[in-house]
């Protein structure tokens, strides 16, 4: 009884321990050189502030006192068919492994924020995306959890936070909320706050979206310790001689006009399908709906299931889904699966 | 838009925003809780009987990237006019058409090109323009009354003498196409560059300059009329449709296949409302290009230097319509002696000047005018000649230009005429 997980972010190992506990023996395959996903680069995770390095580095551990998981990096999925019951995968360092069941968690990406050039990314070195806040905010990060801008060493004290850029937009292609940017952003604001009084925070949101359990209570927090919410959509960031950026919006509950300075922007970037999500798709012969996330055969009573047999799936792949969601999906995916797995060695 | 079979048809058949439920587009429904009272359940009616351009309305997130984009913010105004309001106050039928908001919109394309959920702004406005047009339902200015009247009668909005639109070639004894002949190329002049004594400085120096190169064209003249851009974007659509078919017929009795258009305007009408069944007949493209072709291919010998510092104004309906940038900025390059500087807002971000949209024919107050924040803009380049390649921006700046001493230095000139002066 053997098993194939595509992708080694938490989804994936979540998912490896939760067939290892079942005595099923799982493979785990990596295109990067480390396992542990996008999670290992945050400090704090939403929305009780929990270190994701630290969620992230027991999930490794745990994935490395098991006999019976074996991990192999820097690999990728080149091939796929099936001989009888059996998937025969071949891997692009010429491996190839047969196993009895495939899970496919190859999670998302992150929005390219130049593809919003209105906002200046990659050209004003003080907009910065959310990822790379993220590093900023991080106690043993580069920075030492300091908002040292790039552009003069200068510490940032007027931070605004730009929600959905790359999301909800149907101009490009992304119509769909990303579903997180609104919580992880209220997150980082607070952090901000917290972390240095003299700091204002300003959101420039749409609707702020904090539907999970605790996530409307951070933002309700988050505006108690004095994190300035304005809605309306940031139409334009444009630099000044000392390198601070003017953001122009309209504050759409006013109806009047804003402009702001700030020493630096941060975009929420949003998410979508990972990048060779239509590679994988391809070669397993997996339906993607018109956002190109994986489609289920049903999505209430076999989220999992896919319309081919023994291939599951789960975690972002299938649409994006918190920290939280994405670990009970992989719990969840492991029963699914080692139902199937016992049931085909029963028959077969 | 103004396309009556299309409204008549399926009007649900190309709403597609890229939300998908069982793998096919999300459609809206008529959602009676935006109703407030009975006579905004009546508007509301009214739009949603008369196109579906109020269906996009629903979509909107009210983000307000339009408001920010839209000029008439940069003016210092006090009710500014908010397309982000505008489309609020549409979809709960509380919208106010006694006043003269309705028709600031210039329909430059700011707003449309920034929505990130691609509502179409203007054609929504169009067809609110049409409410008052056709259903009396609001205030129209009388200018705007008095320009629409007289194109149907005139076929020009100054009450000119129809049989006088193709005078003023007459001075450049410049030998036109022979009648029977249908090849080359035929050159449609507009209603400004046709009557206009400064309008017709730029048809005189198009005609000069295509003369020069060596391509025959002919005229249309009397048998011309207004392209019907400015009046289809007031929402007449029924004076449109007039004059939009006495043109068809023209070009289909000379039989010159391409046209030619001096104004942008001619060329974006043409070219979306009038041959878009047919386009096989007939080609339009905007004379910008057929100058750009000249130029840049050496069919004219330019050789006199022109030691200035110029500066370009986009025309909307080239740049944010049309996606005409650089063609423009090539013949300018082209030019010996000229130097070329841009200013803050250009190509796709260029400002309105004030005149698209059938605001030329709206009289606004000195200081509530587009243009003087464009040519704020071009004083600030320090050029010495602000150039455009469109007549109604040429007439708009420089109406603002006259008898403002700020303006006094600046030249405002067509891009025809430009180019004449280094031939």
């Amino acid at each position: 009884m053997r098993v194939l997980i595509v992708g080694g972010g938490i989804t994936g190992l979540r998912a490896a321990l939760a067939l290892s506990e079942l005595d099923i023996e799982t493979i785990i395959v990596e295109k990067s050189s480390e396992i542990g996903g996008k999670v290992i680069e945050y400090d704090k995770i939403f929305p009780d502030f929990r270190s994701g390095k630290k969620l992230v580095a027991n999930l490794i551990e745990s994935v490395g006192s098991m006999s019976n998981i074996t991990v192999i990096k820097n690999s990728t999925v080149t091939d796929a068919r099936k001989n009888n019951k059996i998937h025969i995968v071949s891997l692009s360092n010429n491996r190839v492994i047969e196993v009895d069941a495939i899970i496919l968690a190859c999670g998302f990406d992150v929005f390219d924020a130049t593809r919003q050039p209105e906002y200046g990314y990659s050209v004003y070195p003080n907009v910065i995306t959310s990822v790379e806040l993220e590093r900023f905010l991080d106690k043993e990060g580069p920075t030492k959890g300091n908002l040292i801008r790039s552009s003069d060493s200068k510490v940032a004290k007027r931070i605004a936070i730009i929600f959905c850029v790359g999301s909800r937009n149907a101009k490009l292609g992304n119509p769909y909320c990303s579903r997180i940017c609104c919580s992880y952003s209220t997150k980082q604001a607070i952090e901000i706050r917290e972390n240095d009084e003299e700091a204002s925070v300003t959101c420039f949101y749409m609707d702020i979206r904090t539907y999970g359990r605790g996530f409307e209570e951070m933002y309700q927090y988050a505006q108690e310790i004095g994190v300035k919410y304005i809605r309306g959509r940031v139409s334009e960031c444009s630099v000044l001689s000392n390198g601070d950026i003017q953001v122009r919006a309209e504050n759409t509950l006013l109806g009047k006009p804003v402009q702001g300075i700030f020493d630096l922007v941060s975009l929420s970037v949003g998410m979508m399908p990972c990048a060779d999500a239509g590679e994988l798709a391809e070669i397993f012969g997996i339906e993607r709906d018109n956002n190109g996330f994986f489609v289920s055969k049903d999505e209430d009573l076999f989220p999992h299931d896919t319309s081919k047999e023994g291939i599951f799936l789960a975690g972002s792949i299938t649409g994006l889904k918190p920290i939280r969601d994405c670990l009970l999906d992989a719990a969840s995916v492991g029963g699914r699966v080692a139902f199937y797995v016992k049931n085909l060695h029963k028959s077969g | 838009m103004a396309n009556k079979e299309n409204k008549k048809g399926d009007t649900t058949a190309d709403l597609d925003y890229g939300w998908r439920f069982q793998g096919r587009p999300v459609l809206l429904h008529d959602d009676s809780s935006t109703i407030v009272d009975e006579s905004s359940h009546l508007m509301q009616t009214a739009l949603t009987q008369m196109s579906k351009e109020y269906f996009y309305v629903e979509r909107c997130i009210q983000c307000g990237m339009c408001t920010e984009t839209c000029p008439n913010t940069m003016l210092n105004m006090n009710g500014r006019f908010s397309p982000r309001e505008f489309i609020q106050k549409l979809r709960l039928g509380l919208l106010d058409f006694s006043g003269e908001d309705l028709w600031f919109c210039t329909n430059c394309g700011g707003c449309t090109t920034v929505c990130p959920y691609e509502i179409p702004f203007i054609d929504v406005m169009i067809d609110l323009r049409n409410l008052v047009i056709e259903q009396g339902a609001g205030y129209l200015p009388p200018s705007m009354k008095s320009a629409l009247a007289s194109v149907a009668n005139y076929q020009n909005p100054w009450m000119e003498d129809p049989d006088k639109r193709g005078d003023w070639i007459k001075k450049l004894n410049i030998p036109l196409l022979a009648k029977n002949n249908t090849n080359g190329v035929l050159l449609f002049a507009g209603c400004f560059p046709s009557y206009d004594e400064r309008g017709k400085k730029i048809a005189q120096a198009a005609a000069q300059l295509l003369n020069k190169a060596g391509v025959e064209f002919d005229i249309l003249a009397e048998n011309e009329a207004c392209c019907g851009d400015a009046v289809l974007r007031a929402g007449d659509y029924n004076t449109f449709e007039q004059v939009k078919k006495f043109n068809i017929e023209s070009f289909k009795e000379r039989e010159i296949k391409k046209i030619y258009t001096l104004s942008p305007h001619c060329f974006d009408v043409m070219k979306k409302h009038y041959f878009e069944n047919n386009d096989d007949t007939f080609s339009v493209a905007s004379f910008i290009l057929l100058l750009h072709e000249i130029v840049t291919k050496h069919r004219l010998k330019i050789n006199k230097t022109i030691n200035k510092i110029v500066t370009f104004h986009d025309p909307c309906f080239l740049s944010k319509h049309n996606n005409i940038i650089e063609e423009p900025r090539e013949i300018l390059k082209c030019l010996p002696g000229i130097e070329l500087r841009e200013m803050e807002h250009s190509g796709a971000k260029s400002i309105c000047c004030g005149g698209g949209g059938s605001g030329i024919w709206l009289d606004r107050k000195k200081g509530e005018r587009l243009a003087e924040v464009r040519l704020e803009e071009a004083l600030q380049t320090k050029a010495d000649v602000l150039v455009t390649a469109c007549p109604l921006c040429l007439s708009m700046l420089e109406d603002s230009a006259r008898g403002d001493s700020r303006f006094e230095r600046i030249e405002i000139m067509d891009i025809c005429e430009l180019v004449l002066k280094g031939v």
